[in-house]
């Protein structure tokens, strides 16, 4: 029916805006566990909450608001004073919004809320305050906000106009009445001038008007509190009147009645704490777009991209300036709409970030250990899509961190290090990638005890020469662990190898560093996005491959001359710089003679700078990415394919992979051992793994 | 005419063009709201719009007299004093 699908979509808007309100609550409760006196923070905490049960109850989502209700009352004593934040408020708090997600999930169908765990959070909040008069959950009208003595009740006028959207964003104006009526005796009056005839009246705007006599003895404050979430889309004067309480005012429907006294205009503007608990600044200049639809706009942009090509290459042959010249306003064009629809789909990584507080708080509780969570570079942008996928692979490295890194107080005081160790979490970009690292300050990986779980699950020869971080690389093996005990945070070797896969799905690369007894370091390297890159187009005999326009620095000229003064060496002298190379017509086993003249392209790459060889480098070209497919996932060197404008596939070479297969399976060669990447493994001093 | 159920803004557009219905037709206009459980403001806006253009046409826009409790009760906080059915039920 129509009425239930228009009810569902208000109801899925609520939803999404009650987690934005958990993300926030959360954030200001950690933030608060940090810092118990600032007022601000705990106004953050009760707005939200206060949000929660208000919207939660319009939109018939009674047992979640009375929830939100019981927890709000307490946040009121402690914003009063009467309360003090402690640790076990700030628990039972998280708690709380662990069970209030349960319910938005169960809304959703995707889980059930026990409604035991409900009452047993409420009855621990219940001890918390000592009041008994909070109510259980199942009570669904929200009671009364804080009680003072009932001689100082007083009267207030109120005006209340919602504006003509009000209905439409789901508000209720008749429950907003009604949960002003718990705050005292309330007469309502209702002004029913504004409402058009019938054929005019848009059916879902509200244009009723109400004025209203509350006899309370609650705030200004409290009434606001009333319409927190509508005082955007409406109009809202509360005034104290001059006069006792006259009861019931007499007037005509039609006319509306005069105020009592005459709104001042201050009082029309918002006040600072009457802004919702989620807005931002520029947060009415914003939309609100599903994640399917951009996805497949930026899908749509990429098919645009590749008919381009196509056009560009139709153009040339056609020799026709008219003809030229639309394809080239096409190119400027798609490169603008490119660039716009990548930069809708990147996200500030903050959020992903922001979550591991919790991750952090409720861990350390449970190990008993002290750990402190650091962010850097948090408004660092990322794909979308990119960021979706992170949230495994980080939460995995954070618990092995504080699992097997990170040693108890008591160790960390004896190694003469601070009790409370840091997990610093970091994002910056470098070129068209981001590099992201989670870092620890604690007992770092015992390198040959990696070594010998290597060796004994065959994963290397005893004999092999290896450096550190291949050493360190083990770790990320399925199935390994040096942990001697399984926890319940880690050590099953599941963890690390998810983080592998993921990065590896992201086409990223992980980088271990660690030192005994200083700590370890991971850093990721991901690609700033997954749908279209920069590339530049090269030929091999009749293959077509493209090398990402961010790594590569520059092409030069190689010609017989400079490989003879080379001696046959992969080598090559730029400027007074030796950098070795790769050729990609040997490294590929192309058959055919390799012409008079080749170019290099210079990349960066992970393990310092590389050339690699081609026929021809034919210019940038604007690279949609398509996947290769399941059957080809194995094949790393290759991060995906793309179609030209004449129909043919490219390749895409992923530089820094291809460098690293090469040292590695050319290593009898002479240019193999010119840049290994990082230092021989030195006999480090044996620092077992944190692990009790 | 009847109404039934929950009487909100998701309805509120069918339930216009019902009552414009209504009102063109050559008959009264007799409503009954006793399978009724909820009226919300854009419900009432609408009716109390219907009865005064009823009112203007020289029709009947009247009410059968059992009003569940729950939709006066509504009616009475939504402050709609002169609200047709407000006297009609009682």
């Amino acid at each position: 029916m129509k009425k239930d699908i228009v009810i569902d979509k208000y109801k899925l808007t609520f939803l999404e805006e009650a987690r934005e309100i958990l993300v926030e609550l959360e954030a200001a409760l950690l933030a608060l566990n940090e810092n118990r006196g600032d007022k601000e923070l705990i106004g953050r905490a009760f707005r939200a909450l206060h949000t929660l049960k208000g919207s939660g109850g319009m939109f018939g989502f009674d047992e979640l608001a009375a929830f939100s209700h019981n927890l709000e009352n307490a946040f009121d004593e402690v914003r009063n004073d009467r309360l003090s934040v402690s640790s076990e408020l700030i628990n039972l708090s998280l708690e709380a919004l662990d069970q209030i997600k349960a319910m938005l999930d169960e809304a959703t169908g995707s889980g059930t809320a026990s409604r035991a765990v409900s009452s047993e959070i409420l009855a621990k909040l219940r001890q918390l305050t000592g009041k008994a008069e909070i109510q259980a959950a199942q009570t669904s009208p929200p009671p009364a906000l804080p009680e003072v003595p009932k001689d100082a009740a007083r009267d207030w006028h109120l005006h209340f106009g919602p504006g003509p959207d009000l209905m439409r964003h789901g508000a209720n104006p008749l429950l907003l009445l009604r949960e002003l009526k718990l705050l005292g005796s309330l007469s309502v009056k209702a002004s029913l001038a504004a409402i058009p005839p019938l054929a005019e009246l848009d059916a879902e705007r509200c244009y009723v008007t109400w004025d209203m006599v509350l006899t309370t003895s609650s705030s200004r404050e409290a009434i606001r509190d009333v319409f927190i979430f509508v005082e955007d889309s409406c109009e809202l004067t509360i005034e104290p009147t001059a006069a006792p309480s006259p009861g019931p005012v007499a007037a005509t429907a039609v006319a509306p009645i005069p105020a009592p006294e005459a709104p001042k205009a201050a009082d029309k503007k918002p006040p600072p704490w009457g802004r919702r608990a989620t807005d931002t600044p520029d947060n009415a200049s914003s939309i609100r777009v599903p994640a399917a639809k951009l996805d497949q706009f930026v899908n749509l942009v990429g098919e645009l991209v590749t008919v381009q090509a196509r056009l560009v290459e139709i153009a040339l042959r056609a020799e026709d300036a008219a003809v030229v010249a639309v394809s080239e306003e096409i190119e400027r064009l798609t490169t603008a709409l490119r660039e716009n629809s990548i930069s809708i789909r990147m996200l500030p990584i903050r959020g992903t970030f922001e979550r591991f507080r919790r991750l952090v708080h409720d861990l350390a509780r449970d190990l008993h250990k002290e750990v402190e969570l650091t962010i850097e570079g948090a408004d660092t942008e990322l794909d979308k899509s990119v960021i979706d996928q992170l949230n495994d692979p980080l939460m995995h490295l954070i618990r092995n961190s504080m699992d097997h890194g990170i040693e108890p107080p008591e160790t960390r005081l004896a190694a003469g290090k601070r009790p409370s160790a840091t997990i610093h979490l970091s994002a910056r970009h470098s070129g068209a990638s981001v590099l992201i690292t989670v870092a620890d300050d604690g007992g770092g990986i015992n390198a040959s005890a990696v070594r010998e779980r290597a060796i004994e699950k065959g994963l290397a020869t005893a004999d092999a020469q290896l450096t550190e971080s291949e050493i360190f690389n083990f770790i990320l093996a399925p199935g390994f662990s040096t942990a001697q005990k399984i926890t319940d945070v880690s050590g099953r070797g599941v963890g690390m190898d998810v983080v592998r896969r993921s990065v590896e799905g992201l086409r990223g690369t992980i980088d271990i560093a660690s030192k005994p007894g200083a700590g370890t370091t991971v850093t990721l390297r991901l690609p700033l996005t997954l749908a279209i890159i920069d590339g530049l187009l090269v030929r091999v005999e009749s293959a077509y491959f493209v090398l990402p326009l961010a790594t590569t620095l520059e092409c030069i000229e190689l010609t017989s001359l400079d490989i003879e003064k080379a001696h046959g060496k992969h080598m090559a002298n730029v400027r007074g710089e030796i950098i070795p190379y790769i050729r990609l017509r040997e490294y590929f086993n192309m058959k055919e003679k390799r012409p008079e003249r080749e170019q290099i392209m210079v990349a960066e790459t992970e393990s310092g700078r590389y050339g690699f060889v081609v026929d021809q480098v034919l210019g940038d070209h604007q690279t949609v990415i398509k996947n290769l497919g399941r059957f080809y996932r194995h094949v790393d060197l290759v991060s995906g394919a793309t179609i030209l404008g004449n129909g043919t596939v490219a390749l895409i070479l992923d530089p820094h992979r291809l460098v690293r297969d090469a040292v590695r399976s050319t290593s009898a060669s002479p240019h193999a051992n010119v840049r290994t990447t990082g230092p021989r493994a030195r006999s480090a001093p044996a620092i077992a793994m944190a692990c009790q | 005419m009847r109404l039934e159920g929950e009487i909100s803004v998701g309805s509120a557009a069918e339930l216009k063009v019902a009552l414009l219905q209504a009102l063109a037709s050559e008959t009264d206009v007799r409503l009954d709201l006793e399978r009724a459980t909820e009226l919300d403001v854009t419900a009432l806006q609408l009716l109390w719009a219907a009865e005064r253009e009823a009112r203007r046409s020289g029709k009947a826009f009247e009410l059968t007299p059992s009003v569940p409790p729950d939709v006066l009760r509504v009616v009475g906080e939504a402050g709609f004093e002169n609200f047709p059915f407000a006297g009609a039920a009682k």
